[in-house]
């Protein structure tokens, strides 16, 4: 287990009347090199969850446990520095991050915060750069002219380049158009599987959820109400729509289909699969 | 910051809130100026009577002004310290070695204490019963008078408000890129010089960008509705005058005038 939280509970501003408990109690294991989402509802808790993950928030009770650190509630944490080169955390609307004069210098900004001398900076900067489809064209361009969508990877690339083994993204998707929004999403599926990067990716869309995760983690009001196997997870059986979930738009057309008397495979992960199958019946049945 | 109390309006239906705006700076005004006068400890005796009682009509709790007082009290410590080193008139009240504590130094201190515990009262007394559109309102027609020799009253009106409006808008912009910033390795308390200049600007360049962005976004929205500052613009909410504003008005003119002939008697 690469992360793991035990009776983890966070309280902005105690003691005035402002009071309010965000997390309440959460206990949770997050396998690494998995592709996890968490779920919830605007003000469920994920955000102040997420900012645990690398010491912008420290628990108010219970601890944290992150590859072989430890942060305990009321105990002064160590290293937090080192801590978020291995945990990088990506915040929703990531472009407000950015403020160098190029778009290198802005990227080499996070690595250079970690003692990593200049040249290596620069050349991480640039592979960051090349695996969110920045070309060379834009290195020396101000980050602030760019496109909305472009200004967002490089904001990303601007994390990716401190190397960290956890990514963490609040919903990285947030205002981007749908191919955007695709691009985006292969983009943290190849840093996955082909970087073997342990990615935590906090959305609204279960599309995103169903297509590109590999566990899920709902959580409520502050607690942790749901933790599973995607593949499991939209299980008929599970009652998600109970939990004010909407499942993809995939499932909802199959469980339409079998309704109506088709027989389906259960096989059919995609669209054109889904084409295929119903394309067989219905040649069957001619 | 989100304990701070000295300003912050308190919604409430009380006779005070529901004055008009207009007559409540005004009263304040008069009220702060008879502040002012030597009156003594009768004077201030009164002046605290009068604000107290008006406290309880605005149902405005004291332990509220006792919080915005709190921040002040360092200052008056300061004072105290400086008072007690530098006035050596009165009798000795109690000597510290060879240091004498004079008595007009303490009392010189607790006269400064009241007057601000009294401006403080007064103050909060309009922030907490005005909302801050109520009070921009006010603050326009008040200025209405000097735009004959220039003075853009409405825009005045318009620019605090808006400014009133994006102070917590900024605030937590800052904290988002503060936090942004850190999750990148920017070290916010400590570090070299050079470290610390980058930092700071790692947090200002974006919060300028930002407030740009947001100063366009409001520019371009209020045009579209038709805005175009000095033309005639009607008012959805339009300010009266009634028999409890004037009554205010008149009682504090009163005070003031009470107070500076009881500073000539005494």
């Amino acid at each position: 287990m690469s992360i793991s939280i035990q009776h983890l509970s966070y309280i902005y501003s105690p003691g005035t009347p402002y009071e309010h408990k965000a997390l309440d109690d959460v206990n949770l294991q997050i396998e690494e090199g998995k592709m996890t989402a968490i779920i919830g509802h605007t003000g469920s808790g994920k955000s102040t969850l997420v900012q645990h993950l690398n010491g912008l928030l420290l628990p108010s009770e219970g601890k944290i446990h992150i590859f072989d650190r430890e942060i305990i509630a009321k105990q002064k944490p160590k290293n937090l520095k080192s801590l978020r080169g291995e945990v990088g955390l990506v915040f929703q609307f990531p472009e407000y991050q950015l403020f160098e004069e190029t778009v290198l210098k802005d990227v080499s900004f996070g690595p250079k915060n970690f003692n990593v001398d200049e040249e290596t900076a620069i050349s991480r900067a640039k592979e960051a750069l090349a695996l969110v489809g920045i070309g060379e064209e834009y290195y020396e361009r101000s980050p602030l002219e760019l496109s909305g969508g472009q200004k967002r990877r490089v904001a990303i690339a601007g994390i990716l380049a401190m190397n960290p083994r956890v990514l963490v993204l609040d919903e990285p998707t947030a205002g981007l158009d749908p191919s955007g929004t695709r691009k985006m999403m292969e983009l943290f599926k190849t840093l996955n599987k082909e970087h073997a990067k342990t990615i935590l990716l906090v959305t609204h869309d279960m599309e995103q959820v169903y297509g590109y995760c590999d566990d899920v983690i709902v959580i409520k009001q502050g607690k942790i109400s749901t933790q599973a196997k995607v593949s499991e997870f939209f299980d008929e059986g599970n009652e998600i729509e109970e939990m004010n979930i909407l499942p993809p738009a995939l499932l909802r057309m199959k469980k339409m289909l079998r309704e109506v008397g088709f027989k389906l495979d259960e096989e059919a992960k995609d669209i054109q699969s889904l084409a295929k199958e119903i394309a067989k019946q219905v040649k069957k049945h001619g | 910051m989100g304990n701070i109390t000295l300003g912050r309006y308190i919604p409430m239906d009380s006779p005070i809130h529901r004055c008009d705006p207009r007559g409540k700076i005004m009263a304040m005004l008069f009220v702060l100026i008879a502040v002012f006068f030597p009156v003594g400890w009768i004077g201030y005796g009164i002046l605290f009577c009068l604000i107290s009682f008006t406290i309880v009509l605005a149902k405005l709790k004291f332990n509220f002004i006792w919080r915005s007082m709190k921040p002040m009290l360092f200052m008056l410590c300061f004072l105290l310290v400086i008072n007690i080193l530098v006035v050596k008139t009165g009798t000795v009240l109690f000597t510290i070695g060879d240091f004498e504590i004079y008595s007009d130094a303490v009392l010189n201190t607790l006269y400064i204490a009241v007057r601000l515990l009294l401006m403080i009262m007064v103050t909060t007394c309009l922030t907490a019963t005005t909302k801050p559109l109520e009070m921009t309102l006010g603050i326009e027609d008040l200025l209405k008078p000097f735009r004959k020799i220039g003075v853009p009253a409405h825009e005045i009106a318009m620019l605090i408000s808006i400014a009133l409006r994006f102070i917590p808008d900024l605030i937590e912009e800052t904290q988002r890129i503060m936090k942004a910033q850190e999750s990148r390795g920017v070290d916010m308390k400590e570090g070299k010089l050079k470290e610390k200049i980058m930092a700071i600007l790692s947090l200002i360049v974006p919060l300028f960008v930002s407030a740009f962005q947001r100063a366009e976004d409001l520019a371009n929205a209020m045009e579209a509705r038709g805005y175009v500052p000095g033309e005639k613009r009607t008012r959805y909410k339009v300010l009266h005058m009634q028999m409890r504003d004037y009554i205010l008005l008149g009682a504090s003119f009163l005070t003031l005038v009470g107070m500076i002939v009881l500073s000539r008697v005494i």
